[in-house]
């Protein structure tokens, strides 16, 4: 077992009254699922996934990653945890502009503090392994919707997570670029890698092994 | 990762030229005015540092008491060295008594040049420790022997090898050159010291012996403590030192003299006496550079801050991604100080260069010969401080404020700019701008009393008038001839001699008695000796009574009062009155005339004694140019007359509304520092709110198309993106009124004649304030107004 969410909760006070974000969620997420998380707008998807990614905290409930209690962590270790086994993956992509391709990809084994050679050789694989090595040089803004995305899931992948966090990757994409990542996510998925993607789509959702369902926060 | 961090720094720069100028420019800007100041601190501190017996060395000052008025000086009678070495020696290494430092005539052979330099007993070389080239510290042994400086010999013989040369002093006899001596640093309180004669010869050479007495405070008197001793128990060991000496029922007891010691390291900053006791002096003004110069800094420091977090929308989604990809938050920290650091030493070296390019005007200013001492170890010391320090500064709160971003918050979009930052980032606009109207204040106020002092009324003409000093006694002997000979010009109108300058007279008398003078009154006056025509010349108002005429002999016993003596003196009916005045005799008073300002413009008039006089006193001879003629042919004529019957003497004349201009050369100075500070302040707050209107018309880009499309004039968005930055700049204008009101009201307590600190300086100050701040922000809101609503709206 990856991880497991039980009960948990999540909420805000507005004007004196409590709006519930996520309610009573439970989950139990194995090694080497490929999970797919739907719902209408608004109903808490990438709340959840926030969640999940430690990124944000929740009010009530208990949430095990690997054995180890995260409600229960000192921020520290929560984010050395964090670093260790999460990539994440955006639907903006949100890669550093002022960096190249090749020093987006650096950054997190930067932070994760790999030395130098061993460095260089994780991200020139990584370059190699997503058809990107010609483009290694060039900036964000240089890039196609598409190809950003492809440098934005290579950099969630290069430091070896164990669960990629992906808040609808492929929501600025066209149908092929889209299908070209899907593809993508399936082949890491075969590799061992977990996978818990947001999607509206029904044909993304239906490359995972198991779909969750959100509605105003509630599982269905 | 550090190498990553520096490639995000620079690249960051580059990205954004306009804010980097801005924030580079702004800095560098005030590095450059700290680092002056601080040269010019660091130079004021160093005074007279170079001395080897800067610990040791102290002026005898004498205190006395007049009529109730309380008075330290520097001036000593000639009797009071001995005293001090024969009753109080276990506390001193070396007494000396020096005249003060005078230009002198010196002629070699060949060469005559006019140099500075002083009369003193031979433990003034090793006290001063001078550097001897030629010869030996022992040089002035001799009291026909003189020693000379470096530059004094290398100009009278072209070499420093000038042992057992003899050259002219003055009028007098020759001195042998015993030694030549490195010219003293700049530094230092000694620096104009190009010859060193020997006291004794000057004694003699004047008679001195018979002829002054505990009176005559005419000589200065230094002393060098033996080791061990404490300079404040020598001090208070001889308080008494010349009273002790003096007759109990004498005029000169009942002055009351005090002496006691100022040290060497209080000499430059620590020279004003209140009440005897030493308090302060120019250290304020190292203090208020000092406080101007951190003031500088900090303003520069603010605008970094407000432009960084103002940037902050900007970064927070780089903050959000890069939390996200695993960064710590003390790594963000590292990250914005290290670019904050670069861009300090950027900044840092842009701040030399401008220092070399306005060296020379700061030095004109403020009359030093500063430069960077680039080879001065403790200069790159304190440079890497002053770098870290700034970065401290300026870095810390962006990192902390920027690194302190939640990821999901700036990811999802919802980060809201209105949060926490902007109340600081007002209140530091505010506080620039406090200070830079109080500064404006201090200007205006500054100049305002200068204006009002240059203009106050003199009660006496300096038009067209001018002096040559009287060095030798052909002058004087010939003097009615010379007087002659000067008024056979058309163009001069009249001619007088004096012994001091109506300008400033200086010379100060007492033992005088006249009826009704209480026998406690320990008076002093201001005495004026001159020639004939003198009141005439400078057209003095006679109030009662007449002036000095040559129709009546016994004139040569004669006053002149000014009002303020009159009624000093408590004189019903002052005409025809007599003063005794010691054993000069018994002077009728001819006439009163009308108050002038012969002193400082800004103190009050003091009592003054105007009388005959054709004697060794005179110093000065006053020529009056006739208004409308040229000064040019009048000045060949006199020059003709002084080389036909003083042939040695380079002829040199000044005119008395020069030497009365020296009076505000220093108020002058203040000014002008104090106003380009202040300049610099408003540059550095109006970069700020530049950079900060620039970054909110950019950021509400958006907005301003909306409301544009919607029917909004380019009025209505002036008002909006300026009416924030007045309102900060007119909240800094309510600070800045009575914070400037009581420092400027303080430093014009100084002045005993001073201008009112009006309104309008206030209001102007004001006026200035918000008319950079409205025409700075303008350019910006004005550029947002009228830019396409369709360019905006597209660009999201
Ligand atoms: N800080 C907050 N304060 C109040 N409400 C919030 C906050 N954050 C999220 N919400 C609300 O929680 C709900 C869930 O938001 P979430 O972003 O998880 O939706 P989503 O399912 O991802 O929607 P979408 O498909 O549009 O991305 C929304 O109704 C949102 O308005
Ligand atoms: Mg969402």
């Amino acid at each position: 077992m990856l991880l497991q969410l039980n009960n948990i909760f999540k909420w805000v006070n507005s004007g004196g009254q409590r709006i519930f974000l996520l309610k009573d969620i439970n989950l139990q997420v194995e090694e080497g699922e490929f999970i797919s998380i739907m719902g209408p707008s608004g109903s808490g998807k990438s709340t959840l996934l926030n969640v999940i990614g430690m990124l944000d905290g929740f009010d009530e409930g208990e949430y095990n990653f690997l054995d180890e209690s995260v409600h229960n962590l000192k921020e520290k270790l929560r984010s050395n945890l964090y670093k260790e086994y999460i990539g994440f993956v955006f639907q903006s992509y949100h890669l550093l502009d002022e960096l190249t391709v090749q020093e987006n990809l650096e950054m997190p084994l930067l932070y994760k503090k790999v030395k130098g050679a061993e460095r260089k050789a994780m991200v020139a694989d990584m370059l190699d392994r997503f058809n990107i090595v010609g483009k290694k040089d060039l900036f964000p803004a240089q890039l196609s919707g598409g190809q950003q995305q492809l440098v934005g899931v290579a950099r969630a992948l290069i430091a070896n997570p164990k669960l990629i966090l992906a808040d609808e990757p492929t929501g600025n994409l066209n149908s092929q670029q889209s299908e070209e990542i899907m593809e993508l996510f399936k082949q890491l998925n075969t590799e061992g890698v977990t996978i818990i993607q947001v999607t509206h789509s029904e044909k993304n959702a239906a490359y995972g092994s198991r779909i969750v369902n959100l509605l105003d926060g509630r599982m269905i | 990762m550090f190498k990553n961090y520096l490639k995000i720094a620079f690249r960051n720069l580059f990205k954004r030229k306009g804010h980097s100028f801005l924030n580079i420019g702004g800095l560098s800007i005030g590095m450059a005015t700290t680092i002056l100041i601080g040269m010019w601190v660091y130079d004021e501190l160093s005074y007279n540092k170079d001395f080897e017996n800067y610990n040791e060395i102290a002026q005898v000052m004498q205190t006395q008491t007049f009529n109730g008025e309380i008075k330290t000086e520097s001036n000593q009678p000639m009797q009071l060295a001995p005293v001090l070495r024969n009753d109080y020696g276990d506390y001193f290494k070396h007494v000396v008594t020096s005249t003060f430092t005078f230009d002198m005539l010196l002629t070699a052979v060949e060469n005559k040049i006019s140099y500075s330099g002083f009369f003193s007993e031979p433990g003034v070389t090793e006290m001063l420790s001078l550097k001897m080239l030629q010869g030996t510290r022992d040089g002035l042994q001799d009291p026909s022997s003189i020693l000379l400086s470096k530059t004094a010999a290398l100009s009278l013989f072209g070499t420093v090898d000038a042992v057992g040369e003899t050259i002219k002093v003055g009028s007098a006899s020759n001195l042998l050159v015993s030694g030549v001596y490195e010219d003293l640093p700049e530094n230092n309180s000694f620096s104009n010291l190009k010859f060193i004669a020997p006291w004794e010869f000057l004694k003699k050479n004047q008679d001195y012996e018979n002829r002054v007495g505990w009176g005559n405070n005419w000589f200065q008197t230094f002393v060098q403590i033996q080791d061990g001793v404490n300079m404040s128990v020598a001090s208070a060991a001889i308080k008494n030192s010349k009273l002790e000496n003096l007759d109990a029922e004498s005029g000169m007891a009942k002055q009351k003299p005090v002496i006691q010691l100022h040290p060497m390291a209080k000499w430059h900053l620590y020279s004003r006496f209140e009440n005897g006791i030493n308090t302060g002096g120019t250290i304020d003004r190292v203090w208020l550079l000092g406080i101007i110069g951190v003031i500088i800094l900090l303003l520069a420091c603010i605008n970094f801050m407000n432009l960084n977090t103002a940037q902050s929308v900007k970064r927070a989604k780089e903050v959000g991604i890069r939390k996200t990809i695993g960064s710590v938050k003390y790594q963000l920290i590292f990250q914005f100080m290290i670019e904050s650091f670069v861009v300090v030493c950027i900044a840092f070296t842009v701040s030399l260069v401008l220092v070399i390019l306005a060296q020379s005007t700061f030095n004109e200013v403020t009359n030093k010969s500063l430069s960077i001492p680039w080879s001065s170890y403790n200069f790159w010391i304190v440079s890497v401080l002053f770098i870290a320090i700034t970065s401290l500064i300026s870095g810390s709160y962006p990192s902390f404020y920027l690194s302190s971003f939640k990821p999901i918050k700036v990811l999802k979009g919802t980060f809201n700019r209105k949060e926490g930052v902007v109340p600081l980032r007002k209140v530091l606009v505010v506080f620039q701008f406090a200070i830079s109207t109080t500064l404006i204040i201090g200007t205006i106020t500054i100049y305002r009393q200068m204006n009002y002092v240059q203009n106050r009324p003199l009660g006496y003409n300096k038009e067209g008038m001018l002096y040559v000093p009287i060095t030798t006694k052909d002058i004087l002997e010939r003097f009615e001839t010379v007087r002659e000979e000067i008024l056979r010009s058309q163009d001069i109108a009249n001619v007088a001699a004096s012994d001091v300058l109506v300008t400033g007279t200086f010379t100060t008398n007492s033992g005088f008695d006249w009826k009704g003078k209480d026998p406690d009154f320990a008076e002093e006056f201001n005495t004026l000796r001159a020639t004939h025509d003198f009141g005439e010349m400078i057209n003095w108002e006679i109030k009662e009574g007449r002036g000095f005429s040559r129709e009546y002999k016994s004139d040569s016993l004669a006053f002149v009062l000014n009002e303020t003596a009159v009624a000093y003196m408590g004189l019903k009916n002052p005409i025809g009155e007599y003063v005794q005045w010691g054993d000069s005799g018994k002077f009728k008073v001819i006439g009163v005339v009308k108050d002038m300002v012969t002193r400082s413009p800004y103190s009050a008039v003091k009592p003054t004694i105007f009388t005959l006089h054709y004697g060794r006193f005179l110093n000065f001879i006053n020529i009056k140019v006739k208004p409308n003629r040229s000064p040019k042919e009048a000045l060949s004529h006199i020059e003709g007359i002084f080389k036909k019957y003083n042939p040695e003497r380079t002829f040199s004349y000044t005119f008395l509304d020069e030497e009365y201009q020296q009076y505000f050369t220093g108020e002058a100075r203040m000014g002008k520092l104090i106003s380009f500070f202040a300049i610099l302040a408003i540059l550095i707050s109006c970069l700020g709110i530049f950079g900060l209107s620039a970054f909110i018309a950019e950021q509400r880009f958006k907005e301003i198309g909306i409301r544009k499309v919607l029917g909004a004039s380019v009025y209505s968005i002036w008002k909006l993106l300026s009416k924030d930055f007045l309102l900060l700049v007119m909240i800094s204008c309510i600070i800045a009124i009575p914070v400037g009101y009581y420092y400027m009201n303080e430093w014009i307590q100084d002045f005993n004649y001073r201008a009112t600190l009006s309104w309008w300086i206030f209001a102007a100050a004001v006026f200035g304030s918000l008319l950079t701040t409205f025409l700075t922000i303008s350019v910006q809101s004005i550029k947002a107004a009228i830019a396409k609503p369709v360019k905006s709206l597209r660009t999201e």
